[in-house]
């Protein structure tokens, strides 16, 4: 049996008030803290413990929002250390259960475009555009490449948060094919509904219109936040994301984007969903074969 | 001789934007009702308005500066 | 007929509670009342559970029209009442017949009143909470600010008296310099000591950007821990992998701006933050004004749990004065 060793520093607890744990499994991005936040988190969720009333796996660290009447911080921290001492390694057996999503993105379009143009006195790079930017600083030949990349491989919901239904996305590559970018030197006030966004190692998919620091690549045609409840995908919960998701950020055309909008403006468009067992030992010792496997169970 | 006074903290503008005319000139008269000045406060602009007819005799404020609750803004008259 | 008729609204008046708990781990910030004590104090002085929900005015307050007896009770920011013209108490519990109007005159203290009517505002519930979160346009009225014009329809009264008033003594201070309790930590490691100090020792002001979302400083510089940014983060100093933000913490962009995260703040992001205000003191905050000083005391998790368990008995009591 695989077993793949959570190498990391020993988490930070940090009290947030009175009503908040803050915990830092380590400074840096990666796969492997993330997974131990997750599971740190999933197997508080399994103890259902009186008082904890929001748990958060936020990327490298997590976040417990809890009623001190109820549960004293102290004792809460207690019980997290103990499940930190149970989360050091990951046995091939521990799997995940997940959906995989085809997530339609039109990269390099016109409503993005004309934003971060909008906004380039707070850009890096005033005379390129963002994608362009992103292409030069990671070493790819241009556009078409970065966008291949971009699509190329799924992400991990690492993290709902900023406003409701937002998802930080991880791609699943080694960090050596890992895109990373700056935010914006100051932030937009103005960001499309949909924007495909990326910055640090994160990619995100904007729920409402509004400010934001992130590099734009695109956008998406189906909404990640419906306060309506129309949708089929939302009936039971106004947010489609969910931590522990794999994401496929595909790119399609204009002719596509239109078709898509006019589903989601029919109240019809359902995201293309399929059940995985996620094993991230698994994952981390081979992740092409993984991500291979995962496209497949998607369009299968 | 009164003067109005400031509804709310924020920056105190004295036209509606930076290449517009003021809303009232010292001196000017102005009618019920009519914005003598905008606060910027929360992210938005909130007009401030005269609640009867007077006379501007001067402000006691600059265009742009910071303004306290129940701050006089402009002396007035009849 | 129960509503209430909204002759003018203020300036930004919303339905409150005492918030939507749960949503957090999806991305939405609790919203509810900016300062529970005042909204809490003015239920229990209309005779309604401490959950009910009340309106929550900014600077300016509502101008509002009974259709029917009830019990009101206004507290929070200070303001010479008026109830048809005659002057009503604020912190005591009055009575009100069909066509009353009641108004404010100018707020003379603090920033937020607090309007509770016997049987509560009943806007539908939103996921557990008729709390106002003007964002994404949820809860309270429409999910918005009242505007003219609009009706709020009323819950069930119970049988609550009026004259009922909190001793001073129960009541909030407005000091010069609002002092807010703070459990340093989190990322406080990207600040040097001196950043920190700086920190701690600044009289910061309130700017115009101070709502709801949160409080934005100025007046002080600190200082980042200079290091080469661990992978993710991004390039910003200020910048760290983005993580989950306490309600009532403190993140620092850029050095010489901090801000205050309030009740419906962003739940997270990518900016260190280096310490959160204690609940019981984002109370005071909620009446602190742009233009106003505050400055940050730092105290640790005991402190922070005094502080609260001293609301709840402040709060207890004025539950006594009224059964």
């Amino acid at each position: 049996m695989t077993t793949t060793d959570l190498v990391l520093p020993p988490a930070r607890y940090e009290y947030g008030g009175d009503e908040f744990v803050f915990v830092e499994i380590d400074q840096a991005m990666s796969l492997e803290a993330n997974f131990k936040a997750m599971t740190i988190t999933a197997a508080l969720r399994a103890r259902s413990v009186p008082g904890v009333i929001d748990i958060c796996p936020s990327n490298a660290s997590y976040l417990i929002r809890l009623d001190p009447d109820v549960l004293h911080p102290a004792e809460l921290v207690e019980q997290l250390r103990a499940l930190e001492e149970s989360a050091t390694a990951l046995t091939a057996d521990q799997v995940l259960p997940t959906r995989v999503v085809d997530v339609p993105i039109l990269y390099d379009d016109p409503w993005t475009r004309e934003t971060l143009l909008r906004f380039r006195d707070r850009h890096q790079d005033p005379d390129a555009t963002d994608l362009e930017y992103a292409a030069r600083i990671n070493g790819y030949a241009g556009v078409p490449q970065l966008i291949d990349a971009l699509a190329g491989a799924p992400y991990i919901v690492t993290m709902l948060g900023f406003v409701p239904g937002l998802p930080f996305c991880y791609q699943m590559v080694p960090r050596d094919r890992q895109i990373e970018v700056p935010k914006y030197v100051r932030p937009r006030t103005d960001t499309p509904e949909r924007a495909f966004g990326y910055g640090g190692a994160f990619s995100v998919v904007y729920p409402v219109r509004g400010a934001g620091g992130y590099q734009l690549f695109g956008i998406a045609p189906a909404p990640v936040l419906d306060v309506s409840q129309t949708l089929p995908d939302f009936r039971e919960r106004s947010v489609f994301p969910r931590a522990g998701d794999v994401f496929r950020y595909r790119a399609i055309d204009r002719a596509e984007f239109d078709q898509v909008r006019a589903e989601v403006e029919a109240g019809t468009f359902a995201y293309r969903i399929r059940e995985f067992e996620f094993s991230p030992a698994e994952f981390l010792a081979d992740p092409d074969a993984l991500n291979s496997e995962l496209l497949e169970v998607l369009y299968r | 001789m009164g003067t109005i006074k400031a509804t709310m903290p924020g920056v105190f503008y004295r036209r509606p934007s930076p290449d517009a005319d003021p809303y009232v000139e010292e001196g000017g008269s102005y009618t019920p009702g009519q914005t003598i000045a905008v606060i910027e406060v929360m992210k938005t602009f909130n007009e401030l308005k005269a609640e009867e007819a007077g006379t501007v005799r001067r402000f006691l404020i600059d265009d742009g500066d910071e303004v306290s609750m129940g701050q006089d803004i402009a002396e007035v008259g009849e | 007929m129960s509503e209430l008729i909204v002759h003018s609204p203020g300036l930004s008046t919303t339905v409150q509670d005492t918030g939507r708990d749960g949503f957090y781990e999806i991305g939405m910030p609790p919203s509810g009342a900016m300062d529970q004590f005042s909204h809490r104090a003015a239920n229990l002085l209309v005779g309604n559970p401490e959950g009910a929900a009340t309106l929550e005015a900014t600077y300016i307050g509502p101008k509002l029209e009974f259709t029917d007896s009830r019990i009101v009770a206004v507290t929070g920011a200070e303001a010479p009442l008026s109830l048809n013209g005659e002057p009503v108490p604020t912190w005591e519990a009055f009575a009100v017949k069909p066509g009353d109007v009641l108004s404010f005159a100018m707020i003379t203290a603090g920033a937020r009143p607090y309007i509770a009517v016997s049987g509560g505002i009943a806007v539908p519930e939103y996921l557990g909470s008729r709390s106002t979160y003007t964002l994404t346009g949820l809860g309270g009225l429409d999910g918005r600010k009242l505007a003219e014009g609009d009706r709020l329809p009323l819950g069930e009264a119970s049988g609550a008296r009026p004259g009922v008033r909190v001793p001073d003594e129960l009541r909030p201070e407005h000091p010069s310099v609002t002092p807010l309790r703070t459990v340093v930590g989190l990322c406080s490691y990207r600040l040097t000591d001196a950043g920190m100090e700086s920190f701690l020792g600044t009289e910061w002001k309130i700017t115009k950007d101070a709502d709801r979302v949160g409080y934005r400083l100025r007046g002080g510089k600190l200082d980042f821990v200079e290091r080469e940014q661990p992978f993710g983060a991004g390039s910003d100093p200020a910048n760290v992998v983005d993580l989950g933000y306490p309600v009532g913490s403190i993140q620092v962009p850029g050095g010489d701006e901090p801000i205050v995260l309030l009740n419906d703040a962003v739940t997270g992001g990518g900016y260190a933050t280096i310490g959160t205000v204690v609940s019981a003191d984002r109370d005071r905050i909620a009446q602190a004004r742009t233009g106003d000083l505050v400055s940050f005391v730092p105290v640790d998790l005991a402190a922070a749990l005094a502080a609260r368990r001293d609301r709840r008995s402040r709060l207890d009591r004025i539950k006594s004065l009224v059964s």
